[in-house]
């Protein structure tokens, strides 16, 4: 027998509560896995969809909420005209409803701009020019809308043919209707407007300069801000919403598994009183006792902690093929956010077992054993 | 420590003035006790219910503190002690009435659990539990629980648990008072065992006049303190 022997022994003797607490725990940390896979599977989605595009400064309003707000095409010309910019392009991105879709991103891309060069079409064409009335679906967004060539698409007032579906190499993009700049602008009545304009700087330009453009731009866009791609996200006011929403929920189901497990352990070392007694009389350390309470809430912890990531990674898997978020992003499931879930619970496990140790290890023998 | 049990050791308890007062000095279980113990002596206490015998053998087994007056083991006072765990858990044995087995473990599980606090690994551990076991005449019951066995039996695991760290003294508190006579008779002769063939300090708390006999010594309490020491002859010799 070992040491672990007896941890063991301590959560095995009530079956059902140590389960019922297993089950507490992973459905918290199931709960902070999901959530903030989701708002780091947001942020790598969108970082992946730069990336495929070549897309190296972003310039835009982010004060707006999900989606930045619109401004004058004009300022194109400006940032053109910089020095250290070798390519722009504008686009319009509207998160929109569309049909049964709760929202959907509608991107609207300058005609002959660069946003369109990573688009391989699957199947039917791109459209003819700039004032085709049609949009192609990212092959996602096909799916989810259930479209193929040749069906229309409701977007605002507008019925629009589906001319093709396309594969944009990125969840983002392939969640993505797309069409013509000057399309969205006219059937979403933002004549002259858009909300991003894309920067390509030369290949191999040092950040320190790329973020002097950034600096000269922000000069000439004081309401807007110029922004590195790898910066993109984390600026997003409603990014950063949603991520402070996953965490403050996370925080929630944490407290929650703190509560409840400092329950049980309390519970259990109550109800122990006697045996501590028992250990005390025989000689075992205070400490002992107190590492014994500790060890017991840690591996309540832990195996919450491995369900529970278990439970959050088929949280995120069904939340990935949920229409409703299907082409939005691609859930976040790395090792980092698993073990650091892990590591959580553990926490969680020791943090609650510490009231209930220090008590247990507090304890008379002589009062302990004559209960 | 053979040597010990034959004539008169070194001092194993000192007890001057001994008081324990319970629930905010209402209950007065101990109202000023003085004895001495040598090593290798088997000390019976002896005297009516409630006069203060388990208070006074968890005083010497440091599982309570004393209110006023002073206890000390081996010419250091209990109460002083840094680490009272230690001295129990090395030093003295403990064997009570109701057994106090944890009944989530076994038999050999029980055994080895004093253990934890030496340095023994885990498979010197488990060849310790089972000679004790051995010694105790239950070495075919080591992977039974506690609620598996009868009372005697029960009894028999405590005192090889007590053992479990090669203790020199033994406080036991009525180890007999669970048992039928059958089974009482049997715990005695492990204990005079322990008492005759290694030599152990043995206290030991009885209602059983017979077992008072054969001890060297005999301490009789009433109202918390001692009225009467005896030694019976039938150990003279
Ligand atoms: N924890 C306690 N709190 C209050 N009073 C106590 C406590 N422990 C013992 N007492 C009281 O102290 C007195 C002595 O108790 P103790 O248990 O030492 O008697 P005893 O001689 O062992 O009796 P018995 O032969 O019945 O076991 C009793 O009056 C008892 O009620
Ligand atoms: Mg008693």
């Amino acid at each position: 027998m070992t040491f672990f022997t007896v941890v063991v022994r301590g959560l095995i003797r009530r079956p059902v509560r140590t389960g019922l607490t297993l089950l507490g725990i992973s459905i918290g940390i199931g709960a902070v896995v999901t959530l903030v896979g989701m708002s780091w599977g947001y942020e790598k989605s969108i970082g992946k969809q730069l990336d495929v595009i070549g897309i190296d400064v972003v310039v835009s309003n982010m004060s707006g909420g999900l989606m930045p707000k619109v401004f004058d095409e004009t300022l194109q010309d400006k940032v053109a005209a910089l020095p250290k910019v070798a390519d722009t392009t504008t686009v319009l991105m509207l998160m929109l409803s569309i049909e049964d879709a709760p929202m959907m991103m509608v991107s609207g891309r300058e005609w002959g701009g660069f946003t369109w060069e990573k688009l391989e079409v699957l199947e039917g064409r791109l459209p003819k020019d700039d004032k085709e009335f049609a949009v192609v679906l990212g092959k996602l967004a096909a799916e989810v809308l259930k479209k193929k060539v040749g069906d229309t698409v409701q977007i605002e007032a507008d019925e629009l043919p589906v001319v093709g579906i396309v594969d944009g190499h990125a969840v983002v993009e392939n969640g993505a209707v797309i069409l013509s700049l000057s399309v969205l602008q006219e059937i979403s009545s933002n004549q002259g407007k858009v909300n991003f304009i894309d920067v390509r700087v030369p290949e191999g330009t040092p950040e320190k300069e790329v973020m002097e453009l950034c600096e000269t731009v922000n000069g000439l866009f004081p309401e807007g801000r110029a922004k590195l791609a790898s910066e993109v996200v984390g600026t997003s006011q409603g990014y950063r919403l949603a991520r402070a929403m996953s965490w403050s929920t996370s925080l929630l189901a944490i407290i929650v598994g703190v509560l409840g497990v400092m329950n049980t352990m309390l519970m259990t070392v109550f109800e122990r009183t006697h045996e501590i007694g028992i250990l005390l009389a025989v000689g075992w350390k205070r400490r002992r006792i107190l590492y014994m309470v500790l060890c017991e809430s840690a591996l309540l912890g832990f195996l919450g902690g491995v369900t529970g990531v278990g439970l959050g990674a088929l949280g995120l898997k069904i939340l990935e093929f949920t229409p409703a978020i299907r082409g939005l992003l691609e859930p976040d499931l790395s090792p980092k956010l698993l073990l650091t879930s892990v590591a959580i619970a553990v926490v969680v496990g020791v943090v609650s077992g510490l009231y209930p140790g220090w008590r247990s290890s507090r304890l008379s023998p002589s009062r302990a054993l004559n209960l | 420590m053979n040597e010990a049990s034959k004539g008169v050791g070194s001092v194993v308890y000192e007890a001057r003035g001994l008081k324990k007062n319970y629930d905010g000095g209402q209950v007065a279980a101990l109202r000023g006790v003085d004895f001495d113990i040598r090593e290798g002596e088997f000390v019976a206490i002896v005297g009516p219910s409630g006069c203060g015998k388990s208070t006074l053998l968890q005083m010497l087994g440091s599982l309570d503190k004393p209110s006023e007056g002073s206890l000390s083991y081996r010419g250091r006072l209990i109460s002083a002690l840094e680490d009272p765990s230690d001295y129990r858990s090395t030093e003295i044995g403990f064997v009570f009435q109701s057994f106090h087995l944890l009944p989530t473990f076994t038999v050999s599980e029980n055994v080895q659990i004093p253990m934890f606090e030496t340095g023994l690994s885990r498979g010197e551990r488990e060849v310790r539990a089972h000679e004790l076991l051995v010694s105790v005449g239950l070495s075919h019951r080591l992977k039974h629980f506690p609620s598996e066995l009868s009372g005697g039996e029960r009894q028999r695991v405590a005192i090889a648990r007590s053992l479990a760290n090669r203790p020199s003294v033994l406080l036991a508190d009525e180890p007999t008072g669970n048992l039928d006579s059958e089974n009482a008779a049997h715990v005695v002769e492990l204990l005079l065992k322990l008492h005759q063939e290694l030599g152990m300090t043995l206290v030991l708390v009885t209602h059983d006049l017979g077992i008072a006999a054969l001890a060297t010594r005999t301490i009789r309490m009433k109202d918390g303190r001692v009225v009467d020491e005896t030694t019976p002859l039938t150990h003279a010799s």
